[in-house]
């Protein structure tokens, strides 16, 4: 996989921890751009294959492909690689509190330098590349914010940090992990928004797992509902109704506690 | 068994806490029984009421200036102890250098936290090699360390100054080998315990196992630290002082020469120069911290 932007395939992939499975056959076809939700109640397997989709978690069985490569067979290297052009944003966020704004962010391209580069680039950041992390921090709204310490900014603020870094990765693919859930409604609808248009300004495919249904059918043309692991639904979210949505969400009580890893 | 619904469950004797307490007061009251402990041995003896009195009686008047003759050329006390302290904290300063170069190395080789630098996590070649190199690395660190940390600075001391004499370099490195010792406990368990959350978040976007050691994590980690490092700092100048025993010009040389003199106003100047040392050290070390970590 090369720039520009990423396609998945799953076959019949399969995570299991013990005998417990997180993905339980899960196929799925994602298209280079395309813009997806991965929908369903907690522990339903949202986070796990959005770690299948980044490389960061193999199957246990079945495939995972990005862009024709399967990851099963890559060398570590390329294995590498493929990571670095796959920006997650992860739901705790995982900034370094102590650091400036600009560091945080300039920390998203370490995948693809060596260790003397990186160096470099963390601590005599040229121009070019200052101005371009500038240019991310203002198109998320936070431009100001560049030489702020990471720990002083808001809550809200602090999540374009971290999408300004998966940006700064010039991913093929931006992997959102329940960007919404710690904001109020109107901070939610905004970082939706954004989190489109900077996908579809730069064709990058965007697959988001989101719990709140609302947000989910109100900006995500496709969704794919999970449960217990395995899809429930995968359609263009105008053929969805609220039947399919009842069924997904409608938990029993054993299942209620069940909050997976 | 079900617990019947709607009863509170039952709060599980968990055991030890109880149990540790009484062995803890046990071992004590034996310790003091063992060792024959009687405050009545607080009370000094004739001559000691004296000499205690006359010690505190200058606690409120440390001397400005000799109290007794001294030969033409003499410097003046007070420049005398703003040398000792000069030295004091040279020597101190040397030793925690030194302490913190081989406390890095040595802590890093203890602690577990670069293991998860892991790209594969586990998976693709040379990763037996490495899982079993790793934990060969760890247990050496850890023997070294604690073999370094069981003896005292003054024991090290005994034993350079036996083997090398009185130079500069024995006092630095006596202070200097216990002192790594502890640093690199104390920095492979910062190391350990920092949050682990931005390295991952690194190796997921492709980052090497280096870049996510000292990118991800050690940034971490970094200000608790330094802040640590301060603090051996301070304790560094104490046990530097304390050096002086042995013969360096360090404070603890003129405490024990001016108290073997009965020279009690200038053991207080000297005393209350360390106290002023430390302080300052403390107070260095605190506006770091608040800085780095606040």
């Amino acid at each position: 996989m090369r720039s520009g932007s990423a396609s998945f395939r799953l076959e019949k992939a399969c995570v299991r921890y013990g005998s417990e499975a997180a993905v339980e056959e899960v196929d799925l076809e994602i298209e280079p751009g395309e813009v997806v939700g991965f929908v369903g109640p907690s522990g339903a397997g949202k986070t796990t294959l959005l770690r299948l989709l980044n490389g960061t978690l193999r199957p246990t069985s079945g495939k995972v492909l990005i862009g024709g490569d399967d990851l099963g067979s890559l060398p570590v290297r390329r294995l590498r690689e493929v990571r670095s052009r796959i920006g997650m944003v992860h739901q705790d966020l995982s900034l370094i509190p102590n650091l400036r704004v600009l560091r945080n962010v300039l920390i998203g391209r370490l995948g693809r330098l060596s260790l003397l580069g990186s160096a470099r680039l963390l601590f005599f950041p040229p121009r070019r590349e200052v101005r371009r992390v500038h240019e991310l921090l203002e198109r998320v709204g936070i431009g100001e914010k560049l030489y702020e310490r990471t720990d002083r900014l808001s809550g809200g603020q602090r999540q374009r940090v971290a999408i300004a870094r998966a940006l700064y990765q010039e991913p093929a693919a931006l992997l959102p992990d329940e960007p919404i859930s710690s904001l109020d409604p109107a901070r939610s609808r905004d970082t939706m928004r954004l989190l489109i248009e900077v996908c579809r300004e730069g064709g990058i495919t965007l697959c988001a797992s989101l719990h709140d249904l609302a947000a989910a059918r109100d900006f995500l043309p496709r969704l794919v509902g999970l449960r217990g692991g395995r899809v429930v639904f995968d359609r263009p979210t105008t053929e969805l109704d609220d039947d399919d949505f009842h069924n997904l969400y409608d938990l029993a009580p054993e299942e209620m506690l069940n909050d997976g890893p | 068994m079900a617990p019947e619904p709607g009863a509170v469950p039952g709060r599980r004797w968990s055991g030890h806490r109880g149990l540790v307490l009484v062995v803890i007061v046990a071992a004590g009251l034996w310790a003091g029984f063992e060792l024959d402990l009687d405050p009545r041995d607080l009370l000094p003896g004739e001559g000691g009421w004296a000499i205690a009195r006359e010690l505190f009686a200058h606690a409120l008047s440390p001397a400005l200036d000799y109290e007794d003759e001294v030969p033409e050329g003499t410097r003046p006390l007070l420049l005398k102890a703003l040398e000792a302290a000069r030295l004091t904290v040279i020597f101190a300063a040397a030793a925690i250098s030194l302490s913190v170069v081989f406390g890095v190395l040595l802590g890093f080789a203890a602690s577990t936290a670069w293991w998860i630098g892991d790209p594969a996590g586990g998976h693709g070649a040379g990763t037996v090699a490495r899982r079993s190199v790793r934990p060969l690395i760890y247990g050496v660190a850890r023997v070294v360390i604690t073999l370094m940390r069981s003896v005292h600075e003054l024991i090290w001391a005994v034993l350079l100054l036996a083997a090398f004499g009185l130079s500069q370099l024995s006092a630095v490195i006596a202070i200097a080998i216990p002192y790594s010792g502890t640093l690199a406990k104390v920095f492979s368990e910062m190391l350990d315990e920092a949050p682990r959350d931005s390295a991952l978040a690194l190796r997921a976007a492709g980052a090497s196992p280096a870049q996510v050691f000292l990118f991800g994590l050690l940034p971490r980690a970094l200000p608790d630290m330094t802040a640590y490092a301060f603090y051996r700092f301070e304790c560094a100048l104490r046990s530097s002082a304390v050096l002086g025993f042995f013969g360096y010009p360090t404070l603890g040389y003129f405490i024990a020469a001016s108290f073997e003199n009965l020279h009690y106003g200038e053991v207080w100047t000297y005393l209350y120069t360390l106290f002023v040392l430390v302080a300052l050290a403390d107070w260095w070390s605190g506006a770091l911290r608040r800085r780095l970590v606040g």
